[in-house]
């Protein structure tokens, strides 16, 4: 064979063997890691076992998808353990709001999730309801905006950690009409309904499925909703924004994450995957038992909406008077 | 519907066959996995959740919640045999269980372990029957202010788990609140005391400090005895293998204890089993007749905290079928099982579901017996461990708490901090500084902090809101009687030997 | 009643460890300073450290006192080096298995820690100490990857 003829075969050989490659598609070699940065049982947990159950019954995937767990230091152990796997495209990662938070004021936490990872999708952005105690003389949030401005600091709110969704909220309404009220924080979620159900706080905002219950049995009083839209089943609800006040846009933002430096094709696998998995009727009967809402988003999109969202909680936050790091 | 047609109806549904086997898988799934360090009945319960989305209701939650008092039972086990703590709310129950199991008495004290649970667990059922929605309104009326003044008298109890020294106990309980400010400060987001570790932000895990003090620290000083060439006394015959007649008498106050602090304690959303055991073993040791007998290995400081653990859940049921409002992570668990079956717990369930709730009852009654029935007879089994020789026994023991630890935390990095606070352990021990304060001082540190923030907070900055409430300035008072105790009695002593000398 | 002499309080165990906490207790008011002890809202992140800081610095100087002022009876044995040796040792060894444990994965650092240890502690014939750590590390294995689904540690080898 000649030399030129030879070159021509092996450039051909190339060539094909590279347009394989191209098209080849991502497929799972093994077990998905699904990493969580709750214990067992903990709500992102029981989020992710119930898309893996999902993906399950209904064979989305060729390969089992399994749960682990990396509880510690709020998000920093999952983010840890994430950036810990570059390159790894079997490990995927569910993000909550704290992934965003956490980084902006801890030193120790040292991964952001838009800067260090690859954001694969988004699920669900979550509303919230701000309540009232059923007997209070309180009737909608003009109400009590006025009391608060009346006696400033003497209102009290119950909630979670300063970082936390609620306070975010708080913080913009608190800038927006110049009232201030006190926030106290409760480390458990039952802990800060106790509180307004035996009078030692006059609001909270918390989710719907917590608050449902409550006013079916006329303990609590909804006086508006944290969602851009009314929320289905809460009709007659009024939005922040129906109220006159910003704040609607601080949802509980929910989705997927992948480890950085993770191949285009695998991302690609995940988001349809997800995207699968969303218009599944469990999904859909998922987001209406817990009156979640939120268009599914794919990487692109994902990643816009979160830098954005980061950035809102960043000035939030700073104007709030923490100490923001990154 | 009242109480007494209630509980028909819900005998009805639990005595169904199905329902006994839920209840009976339930418990025993709890029993394992409260003998298995490192794997909680939350972390189970999520885990059967899919599998018990197409069963009935009431069938469900029978199983589930046979886990989650099942797992008290367990947890005692390896508590005594190994003392190593099987959950955190068994932590007490190796103070003087473990010592039992070396004095020969391994059987004893399982056995006065379950009965205690059993006593205490009736107990819980039968108060949430008949009081569960008064005794929710109690619940609601603790504030911060009250929290407070409850943890400050759970440390007062220090000054009775002390032994020789206070100084040196108080100094110990300083040390554990140190401990327990480690990671983020919930209202300023503040990380405090991190060393620079991001997996400290969570703060420190219960079970690693409890492990390391407790477990590593007694193999440790074992070694150092020369004990390792001397094998544990283990009874002969099935009658040494149970507590005596003797052993069980001196339980009786015990029982009782355990029972209320535990239910009462487990009513209220902030506190938990784990607190509740240590107040009932604190309270117990207070009203014995032989203090100073307490840590050396009597019945007594077994049946209190084992007790209090199981009380705790009946309590801890409240709450959650009344108002809807979980305990912990368990309880958080089993409502939101609760939700996704349609059940919806809160003010309406006892009327809406009756089936669910009467049935989850009446099933408590019967997996409590199921329960001490599976329990006695594995007793002698369980103490055979012990005649393992030791240089297997030390191994084990170091192997559980390895896994152990991993299972729960999920990282390599809390197995160095076990192996430091077996470290510490042992120098503590050496100079003669209590390890109880420690960990009581580390249990009640966070809760006690944000409590009286908290109730600043709520206050604006007024103390004197501590005393305004009845119910904490009844407790407060109640603490710093305690803490005085030990100076009145000094000052007794001193005045009774002026009087003799001058005399 | 005579005081202790001085030297040999100043080697005691209680007088040791008054200083360590009184290091700790001004350690701990040092390190919180920093961050706010109140703040517009309540006690801020510094308020509790501070005051058991405080605490500790008091009582920890109370027992240095108490050991030098006091005569002390029972001085508490000495120790004997070659038993608590034989502890610490333990303890080095165990640390060390758990520092190998990353890199070699639970089975090789715990029955390399187990063999180790029952051979030289519990001076056992070689045989015993191997059959010993595989036993161990076997039972693990099975009960709590395998039965459970909890994984151990896995080391470079991928076991």
């Amino acid at each position: 064979m000649s030399k030129r003829t030879l070159l021509a075969a092996m450039f051909a050989a190339i060539g094909a063997f590279a347009a394989t490659t191209a098209q080849a598609e991502f497929k799972p070699s093994g077990p998905i890691d699904f990493v969580v940065h709750g214990g067992p049982g903990s709500g992102n947990d029981v989020t992710a076992r119930t898309l893996a159950t999902i993906i399950e019954a209904e064979k989305l995937a060729p390969v089992r998808v399994q749960v682990v767990n990396k509880p510690g230091g709020g998000s920093t152990s999952a983010a840890n353990y994430i950036y810990s796997k570059k390159g790894d495209n079997q490990v995927i990662g569910l993000y909550t709001n704290i992934w965003l938070t956490d980084p902006l004021v801890q030193e120790a936490a040292t991964h952001r999730l838009v800067t260090d990872m690859t954001p694969i999708a988004r699920l669900t952005m979550e509303p919230a309801l701000i309540v009232v105690r059923a007997d209070s003389p309180i009737k909608s949030m003009q109400d009590f905006i006025k009391m608060a401005k009346e006696k400033p600091g003497q209102m009290k709110e119950s909630g979670g950690s300063i970082t936390s969704r609620e306070n975010v909220v708080r913080q913009i309404i608190q800038k927006a009409t110049g009232a201030h009220w006190a926030f106290i924080s409760f480390p458990s979620g039952g802990r800060r309904l106790a509180a307004l159900l035996g009078g030692h706080v006059d609001m909270m905002i918390l989710e719907p499925s917590e608050a449902s219950e409550q006013v079916r049995g006329g303990k609590l009083r909804i006086i508006a909703s944290v969602s851009e839209k009314r929320l289905p089943g809460f009709g007659d609800v009024p939005t922040l924004k129906d109220s006159g006040l910003p704040g609607d846009d601080v949802v509980q933002a929910r989705g997927v994450v992948g480890t950085p430096g993770m191949s285009a094709d695998a991302v690609a696998y995940y988001t349809d995957l997800l995207r699968r998995t969303t218009q599944t009727k469990e999904w859909k009967k998922y987001l209406d038992e817990n009156s979640f809402g939120g268009d599914f988003l794919g990487p692109k999109e994902t990643k816009e909406f979160l830098t954005t969202y980061e950035g809102k909680i960043r000035n939030t936050l700073k104007e709030a008077g923490l100490k923001v790091v990154r | 519907m009242d109480v007494l047609s209630g509980l028909a109806h819900g005998f009805s549904v639990a005595l169904q066959l199905n329902n006994l086997g839920w209840c009976f898988l339930g418990c025993f799934l709890g029993t394992v996995v409260g003998i298995l360090p490192g794997l909680g009945p939350a972390a189970t319960i999520a885990m059967l959740i899919p599998l018990t989305l197409k069963m009935d209701p009431a069938s469900g939650i029978i199983m589930l919640a046979g886990i989650y008092y099942g797992a008290k039972y367990g947890g005692s086990t390896t508590s005594i045999l190994l003392n190593i703590p099987g959950e955190s709310s068994s932590v007490a129950t190796c103070i003087d269980g473990y010592q039992m199991a070396r004095k020969g008495r391994a059987g004893a004290a399982l056995g006065i372990a379950a009965i205690a649970s059993f006593i205490a667990g009736t107990f819980g059922v039968v108060a949430l029957s008949l009081m569960a929605p008064p005794v929710a309104a109690f619940a609601l009326s603790f504030n911060s202010q009250e929290y407070f003044a409850l943890m400050v008298l759970g440390l007062a109890l220090v000054v009775l788990l002390s032994g020789e020294s206070l100084l040196k106990g108080l100094l110990a309980l300083l040390v554990g609140l140190w401990l327990a400010s480690i990671g983020t400060d919930l209202f300023s987001a503040q990380a405090r005391f991190i060393f620079g570790q991001s997996e400290l932000l969570g703060g420190l895990d219960f079970t690693v400090v409890a492990i390391g003090v407790f477990a590593i620290a007694e193999v440790m000083a074992s070694i150092e005895d020369g004990e390792e060439s001397q094998i544990l006394p283990v009874p002969k015959g099935i009658l040494n293998l149970l507590p005596n007649w003797q052993e069980l008498k001196a339980c009786r106050f015990a029982f009782f204890n355990g029972s209320v602090v535990g239910f009462i304690l487990g009513v209220l959303p902030g506190a938990g089993a784990t607190i509740a055991s240590f107040v009932s073993y604190g309270l117990e040791k207070a009203v014995s007749r032989h203090p100073e007998k307490f840590g050396t290995g009597v019945p007594e400081g077994v049946a209190a905290p084992e007790g209090a653990n199981n009380a705790d859940t009946g309590g801890a049921l409240v709450p959650l079928l009344t108002l809807g409002i979980p305990n912990g992570a368990s309880t958080a668990i089993m409502l939101s099982a609760l939700v996704l079956w349609g059940v919806r717990p809160g003010p309406m369930m006892i009327q809406e579901s009756p089936t669910v709730f009467w049935g989850l009852v009446a099933s408590m009654y019967i997996g409590n017996a199921m329960l001490i029935i599976l329990n006695l007879p594995l007793v002698p089994l369980f103490a055979q461990i012990l005649r393992l020789p030791v240089h297997m026994l030390f191994p084990l023991i170091f192997g559980v708490s390895m896994v152990g630890v991993y299972a729960a935390t999920g990282n390599v990095f809390n197995l160095g901090l076990l192996s430091l606070f077996g470290l510490l352990g042992f120098v503590m021990r050496k100079l003669k500084f209590p390890a109880t304060p420690l960990l009581l001082g580390f249990v009640l540190g966070d809760s006690m902090e944000q409590a009286l923030r908290q109730s600043l907070m709520m206050s604006q900055g007024d103390p004197l809101t501590f005393v305004e409430r009845p119910m904490s300035a009844i407790m407060l008072a109640l603490a710093v009687i305690i803490l005085i105790s030990p100076l009145l009695g000094r000052l007794n002593r001193a005045r009774l030997r002026a009087i003799t000398e001058n005399g | 009643m005579e005081a202790l002499p001085i030297k040999n309080a100043l080697r005691s165990g209680d007088f040791i460890s008054g200083v360590v906490l009184t290091a700790l207790g001004i350690f701990i008011i040092v390190e919180s300073s920093g961050w706010g002890y109140s703040s517009p809202d309540g006690p801020g992140p510094a308020f509790f450290p501070f005051w058991y800081g405080v605490g500790m610095i008091v009582l920890s100087l109370a027992l240095i006192g108490s050991t030098l002022l006091r005569p002390t009876f029972n001085a508490g044995k000495p120790i004997d080096w070659p038993m608590t040796g034989r502890a610490l040792g333990t303890w080095a060894a165990f640390a060390l298995s758990i520092a190998l444990m990353a890199p070699l994965g639970f089975i090789i650092s715990f029955t390399l820690f187990t063999f180790l240890f029952v051979l030289i502690i519990f001076r056992q014939p070689v045989l015993t100490a191997a059959l010993t750590a595989m036993f161990c590390t076997l039972g693990f294995e099975i009960i709590f990857p395998w039965a459970l689904g909890l994984q151990l540690p896995v080391g470079i080898f991928g076991f």
